[in-house]
């Protein structure tokens, strides 16, 4: 009862949350409100006992997504005039399709699931361990593979967003290599008393 | 439906999956909202499989759901960089005014 009285309490939050981030006029206000869902999806998470799911999910979402978010919005200055939801237009097809997705899924959940209950049978290793055991052996190529994937998308972040400029001293490997010696080095002979001139 | 089942979280990332798609479908202009809107689906997804990993106590949906993650940090990191270079270049991040690109 306890359990369910909180799912209700969080999945609230969580549902509004998502509805403040879309209908919100502020880009700012939008992405606070998003960081605040997966903030409240990280405590449904933990209240079924997926904690390492949970944390995980704070920590990249909260710690890493909605930061860059952030950085972004507060970067580019956009006009908040502009950007106004042109609501009149598309809520006949929105309606028309988020009705048909409803109908069926909920028909499907009551009529066709079988609904299995949460059951809190103590388990020997926790929720960390047990992920921990799949994903290092059964799941290791699709880990090495997600690596790839996210140093990919940092290559690719980095160059969409580099800049050149032309004041800017840079490294020409080319021109480096085909220096000689000659081009560098002078070497002047140096009578005593004298001194040499340039 | 006295105590917690799978059904409640079933409902709930449907509920989160119809937001994030009705988003999209209201907001054609700003891009930025369209990348949260991405989000949340996705984060709709990661509630379908924790919670299903749960009740059917199976460890699987939990990794699926990291790879998700991996996948959905990547793509706010390339959509906005895309984002940012198109501000860039036209001062502005109207999506309708994007198939202006080629001129």
């Amino acid at each position: 009862m306890f359990l369910l009285a909180t799912f209700y309490i969080f999945a609230a939050f969580l549902v509004m949350t998502c509805l403040s981030v879309l209908f919100s006029k502020n880009p700012v206000n939008s992405v606070l409100f998003l960081v605040l869902a997966f903030l409240n999806s990280t405590f449904l998470f933990i209240l079924i006992g997926a904690e390492f799911v949970g944390i995980i999910l704070a920590i990249v979402y909260i710690g890493a997504v909605a930061i860059l978010f952030l950085f972004v919005v507060m970067m580019l200055d956009i006009q908040i005039n502009s950007l106004a939801l042109n609501i009149k237009r598309y809520t006949p097809l929105a309606v028309l399709f988020a009705g048909i997705i409803l109908a069926e899924i909920i028909y499907l959940s009551i009529f066709k699931s079988n609904n299995p209950s949460l059951n809190l049978i103590t388990k020997y290793e926790n929720n960390t361990e047990q992920i921990g055991n799949v994903l290092y052996t059964d799941y290791f190529l699709e880990f090495q593979l997600s690596g790839i994937v996210l140093l990919l998308a940092m290559i690719g972040a980095i160059v969409l967003t580099h800049v050149y400029k032309p004041t800017i001293k840079r490294q020409n490997i080319e021109k480096q290599n085909m220096t000689t010696a000659k081009d560098r080095v002078r070497l002047v002979k140096v009578k005593s008393g004298e001194g040499i001139d340039d | 439906m006295t105590s917690l089942s799978y059904n409640h979280f079933f409902i709930l990332s449907l509920i989160i999956f119809m937001i994030g798609c009705f988003g999209l479908f209201l907001n054609r202009r700003n891009m930025i909202l369209i990348l949260m809107c991405i989000e949340i689906i996705l984060l709709a997804a990661n509630i379908n499989f924790v919670s299903a990993s749960v009740f059917l106590n199976d460890i699987n949906g939990q990794i699926f759901s990291i790879f998700i993650l991996t996948i959905a940090a990547a793509e706010a990191a390339i959509g906005l960089a895309i984002l940012v270079i198109y501000f860039r270049n036209k001062g502005e991040i109207d999506v309708t005014q994007i198939n202006r690109l080629k001129d």
